[in-house]
C-alpha cells in the first residue's frame, strides 16, 4: 500500500523553491552574456557562406554576366528573367536582368551555376520591404555585401 | 538480306549502306561530324572510329560499307582512345564559348565532348582566330567555333545547287567561308545553321533570343506551299522562335527553304488583327462577336453571296465551311482562292529544282478534293466572306458587304467591312494534303491570340444564335 506523506511545514511555504528560482533568474540575468542585441548599432557576423542579397559581379565596370541563361534554368523559384543583347564591346550580355526578390528562395543554385562567376549571393541580409520588388540589373551590380 | 554484327548484335543492312545507319538502325550510336546521311561522305572528321575484325586499322564508320558477316566493335578500347584523340584534336582550337554560343543546348560538339571526350585539356597555347566575313541576312558566322567539317559546304553543292561556300587555305590556316566573302545567295540558308554541328553558323533571326534548351517542341507542317514540309515549330510562353526542319525522306528529306522557315513571323506580326472589328467611316472599331456574327448571318442569307475559301485553310476548315453555306442558303457560292495564276492542281508545280512550289497555299489539293471551284479573276458578289488562314494572295473584291473571317493584317483589312480574327496555321490543328497527294496534320503549337476563335466555333455560334444572344 503506497503511503502519502505529507510535506512538511517549510515546504508547504515554496519559500525556499521560490528563491532557488529566482536564483537562476538572477543569476541568467546578471552574469550571462546577453542572447540579443541592439540591432541598428551592433550587428551580428555572418559567415562567409551566407546567401542573401544578390549581385552581380563586375570586373573595371564591365559586367561577368554573358547571358546564358543557365541561372534562369536551374532556378527552382522561375525568379530571373534575362534578355540578352549584344554590343560593341560585348558579343552578349543582359540587356535585361531581373530576380523577382519575392519568388526567390535563396536556394543559390544560380551561384552555383554560373559559368562566369557573375551572379552571386552577397551577405546582405537586410532586405525587408513594403512593396514587391523586381532588382534589375543596375542595382543588382550595385550589390555587394563585404564581398 | 545480308547480315553483320555490331556490338554483338546481328544487324540486317541493304549492300551499300554504311555502318553508321546500319548501327543506328540496331540502336548503336556513332557520334559524327561530317557525316550527314543528306549529303555525301568525306570521312575528314574522324570521330566514327570504330574497330572492324580483320582490319589492322581503326575504320571510319561513315566511309565502311557494312558486308556479310562483318564484326564490328564500336565501345572497345581502341575505338574509345581513338575517339578521345579526335575530340581532343578538335577541341585544340575550339573557342570555350558555349555560354554565349546560339548554338549549346543541342551542338554535336558539345554532346560528343561530353559522351568521349577527355576533362581535362592538355595544351595551354593560344587558340587559333578569324575575322568573320559577313553571311548576308540569315546567317551569322563565327569561324573560331568551326571544326571544318565542310557539311556546308557539301550542302551548296549537292542540295542547294549553288556552290558558294569554300574551304580558302590548308592545314592549320583553313578558313571555310563564300567565295570572294560574299553574302549567300541561296534561298536555302537556313538549313546551314541546321546541319553544322557546332555554333559556327547561327540563324540571325535567333541570335540570343533564347537557349535551346528551353524552347518547346511543337512537331507540325509547313503552310509555305504545296510542298508541305514537314517542320518542328520551336516555342516558349506562346511565342514562336524558329522553325527547324523535320526529316521527311519522302518530302522534303531533311530540308526546308528560308520563306517556309520565316513564315511564322506574321503569326506574331504587331500588326495582325486579334479583335472583331468594324469599319465605321474611315476608322476602326472594336466590335462584339455577336453583333458581326449575326450581321454575317443576315447578310449570308441574302441574295448573291460569294464565300471565299483561301487554299491555306484546312480540309476541316474547308468542309465546315461548306456545311455552313448550305444551312444558311442554298444559293450561296464557294469558290477557292490562294496564288494567282496557280488555281488548280494541275497549273501547280516545282519553282525551282529543290523544294519550293509554284502554290503559295499548303492546302490547293485539299479544296480540290472538296470540289471547290476556283476562283478566277474578280470576285464580284453583293456579299463577299474571305476565309483566309494568313497566306493565300487576296484577290480583287467588288463587293457592297465584304468580311474578312481568319487572319488578316492591319494594312490588308481595307477591302473589308468587318474583320472576324480567326486562327493561324500554328494556332489550329487540322489535315492539308500536299501537292503529292499526301495527307499531313497541322498540329496546334500556341494558345489563340487576343480574341480570335476558329473558323469551326465562328460558324456553330453564328448558326446557333438567337437574336441578341450574348456569344462572346
Amino acid at each position: 500500500m503506497l503511503a502519502i506523506r505529507k510535506p512538511g511545514f517549510l515546504n508547504r511555504l515554496y519559500l525556499i523553491e521560490i528563491i532557488r528560482g529566482l536564483w537562476i533568474t538572477m543569476k541568467n540575468f546578471l552574469f550571462h552574456k546577453k542572447v540579443t542585441l541592439q540591432f541598428p548599432e551592433q550587428r551580428r557576423d555572418y559567415s562567409n557562406r551566407y546567401r542573401g542579397q544578390h549581385y552581380i559581379k563586375a570586373v573595371n565596370g564591365v559586367e561577368n554576366c554573358t547571358a546564358c541563361m543557365l541561372c534562369p534554368t536551374v532556378c527552382p523559384a522561375e525568379c530571373i528573367h534575362i534578355v540578352a543583347g549584344e554590343r560593341e564591346d560585348k558579343e552578349k550580355y543582359p540587356v535585361k536582368f531581373e530576380i523577382d526578390s519575392l519568388r526567390c528562395c535563396f536556394c543559390g543554385m544560380c551561384e552555383e551555376a554560373c559559368p562566369k562567376d557573375a551572379i552571386k549571393l552577397s551577405n546582405i541580409y537586410e532586405m525587408s520591404q513594403q512593396t514587391r520588388t523586381v532588382y534589375e540589373k543596375d542595382f543588382l551590380l550595385e550589390q555587394r555585401g563585404n564581398k | 538480306m545480308p547480315k553483320c554484327t555490331i556490338d554483338g548484335k546481328e544487324v540486317e543492312f541493304k549492300p551499300g549502306e554504311n555502318l553508321v545507319s546500319v548501327a543506328k538502325r540496331a540502336g548503336i550510336e556513332i557520334p559524327v561530324f561530317c557525316y550527314h546521311p543528306g549529303l555525301s561522305v568525306v570521312a575528314q572528321c574522324r570521330m566514327c572510329y570504330v574497330e572492324v575484325e580483320k582490319m589492322p586499322k581503326l575504320q571510319t564508320a561513315c566511309s565502311t560499307q557494312a558486308a556479310e558477316g562483318m564484326v564490328v566493335k564500336t565501345q572497345s578500347e581502341a575505338v574509345k582512345k581513338g575517339r578521345a584523340g579526335t575530340m581532343e584534336f578538335l577541341l585544340l582550337n575550339h573557342p570555350l564559348d558555349c555560354p554565349i554560343c546560339d548554338k549549346s543546348g543541342e551542338c554535336d560538339l558539345q554532346d560528343n565532348s561530353f559522351g568521349h571526350g577527355s576533362e581535362f585539356m592538355r595544351h595551354s597555347e593560344e587558340r587559333r582566330t578569324y575575322v568573320d566575313v559577313d553571311m548576308g541576312p540569315v546567317i551569322q558566322k563565327n569561324m573560331n567555333r568551326c571544326i571544318h567539317c565542310t557539311r556546308c559546304i557539301r550542302f551548296g553543292d549537292e542540295v542547294a545547287g549553288i556552290h558558294e561556300m569554300v574551304a580558302i587555305k590548308r592545314g592549320n590556316n583553313i578558313d571555310i567561308t563564300t567565295i570572294d566573302g560574299k553574302q549567300l545567295k541561296t534561298e536555302y540558308a537556313g538549313n546551314y545553321s541546321d546541319i553544322c554541328p557546332t555554333g559556327s553558323l547561327t540563324l540571325k533571326d535567333f541570335r540570343f533570343k533564347k537557349r535551346a534548351w528551353m524552347l518547346k517542341k511543337t512537331p507540325t507542317v509547313c503552310e509555305g506551299c504545296s510542298k508541305g514540309c514537314n517542320m518542328e515549330v520551336q516555342h516558349e510562353g506562346n511565342v514562336v522562335y524558329r522553325c527547324v526542319p523535320r526529316e521527311n525522306l519522302e518530302i522534303n528529306k531533311y530540308w526546308m527553304c528560308d520563306e517556309g522557315r520565316f513564315n511564322y513571323q506574321y503569326v506574331q506580326d504587331p500588326s495582325r488583327i486579334v479583335d472583331p472589328m468594324k469599319k465605321a467611316g474611315d476608322s476602326w472599331l472594336v466590335a462584339r462577336w455577336e453583333e458581326l456574327l449575326s450581321g454575317l448571318r443576315t447578310d449570308a442569307a441574302g441574295a448573291s453571296v460569294l464565300f471565299l475559301v483561301g487554299t491555306d485553310l484546312t480540309n476541316e476548315e474547308m468542309k465546315a465551311i461548306q456545311d455552313a453555306a448550305r444551312a444558311l442558303s442554298p444559293k450561296i457560292q464557294i469558290q477557292s482562292f490562294g496564288t494567282p495564276g496557280v488555281e488548280t492542281s494541275g497549273q501547280d508545280g516545282p519553282r525551282d529544282q529543290i523544294l519550293k512550289m509554284k502554290s503559295k497555299t499548303a492546302n490547293l489539293k485539299g479544296a480540290e478534293s472538296l470540289g471547290i471551284s476556283p476562283l478566277l479573276g474578280s470576285a464580284k458578289s453583293d456579299v463577299v466572306v474571305v476565309f483566309r488562314g494568313g497566306r493565300a494572295e487576296l484577290p480583287r473584291i467588288e463587293a457592297k458587304k465584304a468580311y474578312g473571317v481568319g487572319v488578316f493584317l492591319e494594312k490588308e483589312r481595307n477591302f473589308f467591312h468587318a474583320i472576324l480574327p480567326g486562327l493561324s496555321f500554328l494556332e489550329k490543328d487540322g489535315t492539308v494534303i500536299n501537292h503529292q497527294g499526301v495527307p499531313q496534320g497541322m498540329k496546334r503549337a500556341l494558345l489563340p491570340r487576343g480574341r480570335c476563335k476558329s473558323t469551326g466555333e465562328m460558324l456553330m455560334l453564328m448558326l446557333n444564335q438567337r437574336n441578341n444572344e450574348v456569344t462572346a
